[in-house]
């Protein structure tokens, strides 16, 4: 009866034109989606569909089987998602319901079952899942819904799909699910889907970074690259030196190593890693605000003073301190647009660099080297902006990750020479470049130039980037969204799925219609379509055309 | 020990300035910035109308405790109000741990309860409802010394305002990681200068989900703003339920951007639990083509959709059956109709309509009159008081029912002239109050003021008040809190504090300005910065929220 099948739309473009024309005649109102589409997104990566309508139960309960299905990972998602489908007030009466109580819904209850009961989230954790929903057969008393999946995690994104299924409708007033029986196998096509936030910039409070990682849950991003410092401010609480935080801006705008962990537990329970970085030896001045002896000297100011042990004594020691919050297993070094000027400008380095026999760029290189040295030994894999890699390739620790951002090519060299890396092209995957619309960023692909399957499977995938010059609490949202959910499916989708002609009339209308549910969510998701990024609507005009 | 005094802050000023010293001392913070702030203001928003403080700074215990002294009433929305502030207070983990916390519990902290007596526990929420309150925090004499935190209010609705305030005093202290209270003692007391402080929404150009109107509610209480004027339906989107008329809301944008009445009650339920009026308009006649796409009929033609069909009967059977069903969704006394930017052509250009006024001796402006007053007359029946828009004051003022209130938007100087006629009045002066106006700055909407050109005190008090109106065409979703915020926070003081209080130093009321949108962004509202010449603009490059 279940047909797997990439394409299932051809068989069922009688039914659903059926559906189409009596959903027409229910309603007059002005847009109606195209309903040959399937509006979950990211796309799943198989799906059959059929052509019923069921009602689900507001009071939709929970059946847990498996030795993971305990988890209360899985319980707290269940809790959260039942608020996200059964947010409007359902239509049928108490009274109603509780003469017929179970009768009157299609589905009732929501069959999980999670095969392993372990919650450890590392990179490559199994997302995969299964998701069946199809009406009371007739043999059981209940219709149902039921998720597989082998971890907590891949439940959660089960949960999440589900969730996209439901609609309130107004017409009914319940929440119904379209095109059923539904029969959906996915699994994701790259372990890292990550969005950067640059918490130096601009302070970020607890609750909007908490907004941010529920929003990424809803487009299945599950890495939150956390730069936590910068050489504007250095907001994090760092024990063992106290007076690193005295580089925040004010004694408010600062994260407490409890608001670290409770933003890394947040993540967990949305099956999402957090991954930090202290980006050394380059965009570290506001470091020096507490400790002035890392700076070469005190009018120039970065990078971190090359010649002393105590850098490296601290770097050390903030990593120690930090790797109790971040039990992710990639650390992010930073790296990136090291400017040595103020090494070969201050004489107690340059003498330095003469007594070692080195040149400020081999000075650079050490400085990577050792940091990377402190991550390894703290049991971390190290990633690094891909201007060490573009430098000194050779001098890497093989299990360094490349981060690409300069440009296009650089992640199929890396694979090349056997590295890991990361694709974040800044030309199309910077969300602080307003100016790349959302067609440009979906059809950005990480794969590119890289033909070998054994070098392809060196990618982990990919990552959009906030950087946090032009963007604070007030519009971090709008800025990231809706673009940060392209390259989302680009992440999450299989490649024939996202890589086809036509975008305009295949995937902008899920697009717009992804950019609604995150509205609905209380996402303050930009209008799809204009220009430039975070631009208000033009003018009135419906959430799905805009 | 305690003294009354709308201006505290000179007898206060030397120990102020000893706290401050100390604070700089204790605090190396600030990076390129002293990270104090001038202690010399007061860091609450809007302000009090009476206030005294002193220079002790208290510790809050995270487990505060609540009782409430009062007769009558559940208290339910206070307990509710009580939970919902505990969480905004204590929002951050505490540095103590738990296991020294279980040990000793009380003595720990300096105030481990709040108490609130109220007079009324009645929960019915009208214009003019009491939202006045004292709140001490202080000290009594015994053994030992134990502080006390009371909020004595009238209503729940009081005791509301009371509980925003404490949670404005209240601060997180990142050096001992606890929720702290500096320049204790406290002694405030408070009310509204006005009874209607208002802030539109307008559903109709772009539709707000559910949850985004919530959080906009929400926002509001933050600033003790007390009313929603939601202007629901417009020519561009009809998107509410009418059960009787089924067919309305097809002029909805989509099949998901409606509201049900479930819905509309649930908006009108979750503002009351804030002590929030929610105000609805239907305008008529002008604005309401979107009416038609269910029933063509309240067009004049099929070409020419605006404004509403006047010959007909249908057309004040519809908007009576309209009235009908809200009423029960809309308990609020304050109802508005519209009557804005009535343009008659169509009822010229229309034959049927145009017959219809010759017949009846009537030139497009006494229809127009006609229909206001019929509509007027429909409220009425309904136990409504109306509100109109100024135009229909402007073109026929003798003939408007006398309990009408007329609402400013056009410009200056229409406030003393209704008034003057004995009419009740809004201030929503377009060049100043209308957010959508994004070349405003927050100064030229904090100046504004409701009672400028009324000297007589008897006329002054037909002033209801003022609102800010977010008019919807060029917001959504994504970004109607930035446009808001914090520029309604601007016109929130203006109306909540008294006019000695509100404080001429521009620099002062900017510092306390920016900590209050910096407090919003705390909690989760996409307030702007306050300084960019144009609204809701990005940031201008990286920086402290507090000087942005």
């Amino acid at each position: 009866m279940l047909l797997f099948s990439l394409k299932p739309h051809c068989k069922l473009i009688f039914l659903v034109l059926l559906l189409w024309v009596s959903l027409l005649v229910d309603s007059n109102s002005g847009v109606e989606l195209d309903e040959s589409l399937t509006y979950i997104w990211p796309l799943p990566s198989e799906f059959t569909s059929g052509n019923q309508t069921l009602t689900v139960d507001p009071a939709l309960s929970l059946f847990v089987s498996g030795k993971g299905g305990y988890s209360n990972i899985l319980k707290e998602g269940f809790e959260r998602y039942k608020k996200i489908i059964f947010k409007h007030a359902s239509g049928i009466s108490l009274f109603q319901k509780l003469r017929g109580i179970r009768s009157v819904y299609d589905i009732s209850e929501l069959r999980i079952i999670v095969n392993s009961d372990s919650e450890e989230l590392q990179l490559g954790v199994d997302e995969s899942y299964a998701l069946f929903v199809a009406k009371n057969d007739g043999k059981s008393i209940i219709g149902e819904a039921t998720i597989e999946a082998n971890t907590v995690y891949g439940a959660l994104r089960g949960l999440e799909t589900f969730s996209q299924m439901c609609a309130f409708d107004y017409e009914t007033k319940s929440v119904q699910i379209y095109k059923a029986p539904w029969y959906i196998k996915d699994n994701p096509r790259f372990a890292f889907r990550g969005l950067m936030l640059d918490t130096s910039r601009h302070y970020f409070p607890i609750d909007v970074i908490k907004q941010i990682i529920e929003s990424m849950s809803y487009a299945k991003l599950n890495v939150l690259h956390w730069h936590i410092i910068d050489e504007e401010s250095f907001p994090l609480e760092v024990p063992s030196y106290p007076k690193l935080w005295n580089g925040a801006y004010t004694k408010w705008e600062r994260y407490t190593v409890e608001d670290a962990s409770e933003i890394v537990s947040f993540a967990k329970m949305r099956g999402i890693h957090v991954m930090a970085e202290v980006d050394v030896p380059g965009h570290a001045e506001s470091w020096g605000a507490g400790y002035p002896d890392v700076w070469p000297s005190s009018s120039c100011r970065e990078p971190l003073d090359v010649s002393k042990n105590f850098t490296f004594e601290l770097i050390s020691g903030i990593l120690s301190d930090i790797r109790k919050i971040f039990p992710f297993e990639l650390f992010h070094l930073g790296g990136d647009e090291v400017h040595t000027d103020c090494w070969t400008s201050t004489p107690h380095i340059k003498q330095w660099l003469n007594d070692h026999n080195m040149t400020a760029k081999d000075a650079y290189q050490y400085f990577v080297l050792k940091a990377q040295e402190i991550a390894v030994s703290k049991d971390w894999t190290p990633v690094n902006w891909e201007e060490t890699f573009n430098s000194f390739p050779s001098k890497l620790n093989p299990r360094t990750v490349v981060h690409n951002w300069l440009g296009p090519g650089v992640c199929p060299k890396a694979v090349a020479k056997g590295f890991k890396c990361i694709f974040s092209n800044q030309g199309v995957w910077y969300l602080d470049h307003l100016d790349v619309p959302w067609n440009q960023v979906y059809s950005a692909e990480p794969l590119e130039g890289i033909n070998n399957v054994s070098e392809q499977n060196l990618v982990l995938g990919g990552e959009v980037c906030m950087w946090g010059e032009t963007v604070d609490a007030s519009n971090v949202q709008q800025t990231i969204w809706p673009r940060a959910a392209a390259a989302a499916e680009r992440l999450w989708s299989k490649r024939e799925a996202v890589s086809v002609r036509n975008i305009t009339s295949t995937i902008l209308p899920r697009y717009h219609y992804f950019r609604c549910l995150l509205n609905r969510r209380g996402v303050q998701a930009a209008p799809a379509t204009n220009f430039y990024a975070r631009q208000p609507p033009t003018g009135a005009g419906s959430c799905y055309e805009q | 020990m305690l003294h009354l005094c709308g201006k505290p802050h000179f007898r206060y000023s030397c120990l102020m300035f000893l706290v401050w010293v100390f604070q700089l001392v204790g605090l190396n913070s600030g990076f390129g910035l002293d990270s104090g702030l001038n202690q010399s203001l007061t860091y609450i928003w809007p302000l009090p109308c009476e206030h005294t403080s002193g220079n002790e700074t208290l510790t809050v215990n995270p487990a505060l405790s609540l009782s409430i002294i009062g007769h009558g009433g559940s208290f339910r929305i206070l307990r509710e109000g009580f939970r919902r502030y505990k969480r905004i207070i204590f929002k951050f983990s505490s540095g103590i741990s738990v296991s020294r916390n279980s040990r000793r519990i009380r003595s720990l902290y300096d105030i481990s309860a709040l108490r609130i007596i109220v007079k009324s526990g009645s929960d019915e929420l009208k214009l003019g409802v009491d939202e006045s309150y004292t709140l001490f925090v202080d000290k009594t004499e015994g053994k030992s010394i134990v502080w006390e935190t009371i909020i004595e209010a009238s209503t729940i609705y009081g005791a509301l305002r009371g509980l925003e305030t404490f949670s404005q005093l209240c601060a997180f202290d990142y050096t001992t990681k606890s929720v702290q209270i500096s320049r204790a003692p406290w002694y405030i007391k408070d009310k509204p200068r006005f009874a209607y402080r208002g802030l539109l929404l307008d559903t109709s150009r772009h539709h707000f989900p559910v949850d985004a109107i919530k959080s906009i509610i929400e926002s509001m209480s933050y600033a003790k703003l007390n009313v929603l004027h939601w202007h629901i339906i417009d020519t561009d989107a009809f998107p509410l339920e009418v059960p009787a008329y089924p067919k309305l809301w097809n002029g909805a944008y989509s099949k998901w951007e409606r509201y049900t009445i479930e819905d509309a009650s649930r908006i009108v339920r979750f503002a009351k639990t804030r002590g929030i009026h929610v105000m609805a308009e239907v305008d008529v006649p002008g604005h309401a083509e979107s009416w038609g796409a269910g029933y063509p009929d309240l067009w004049p033609n099929a070409t020419c959709r605006e404004p509403l069909d006047v010959t007909k009967n249908f057309t004040f059977d519809l908007i009576s059956g309209i009235l009908s069903e809200i009423r029960e969704i809309f308990p609020f006394e304050l109802f508005h109709l519209g009557g804005d930017e009535v343009n008659t052509d169509c009822w010229n250009e229309t034959r049927h309509v145009k017959q219809w006024l010759d017949k009846n001796k009537m030139k497009p402006k006494d229809a127009y009159r006609y229909f206001v007053l019929k509509a007027q007359e429909i409220a009425i029946s309904k136990n409504w008081t109306p509100v109109n828009w100024e135009e229909t004051f402007n073109a026929f003022a003798k003939n408007l029912n006398p309990r009408t209130v007329v609402h400013n938007w056009l410009g200056p100087g229409v406030c003393p002239k209704a008034v003057a006629k004995g009419f009740k009045c809004i201030f929503s002066n377009q060049n100043v109050w209308y957010l959508d106006h994004l070349d405003v700055s927050w100064d030229e909407v904090y100046y504004a003021e409701p009672l400028e050109g009324i000297g007589n005190a008897s006329k002054q008090e037909l002033v209801i008040g003022g609102e800010v109106c977010m008019w919807g065409e060029t917001v959504d979703t994504s970004n109607v809190q930035q446009t808001i915020w914090p520029r309604a926070a601007a016109a929130a003081e203006r109306l909540w504090s008294t006019e000695e209080a509100l404080s001429a130093d521009n620099n002062s009321v900017l510092q306390r300005l920016q900590y209050f949108r910096c407090l919003l962004n705390r909690r989760g509202v996409q307030a702007a910065p306050v300084t960019n010449y144009y609204a809701r603009n990005p940031p201008s490059g990286s920086g402290s929220c507090y000087w942005q």
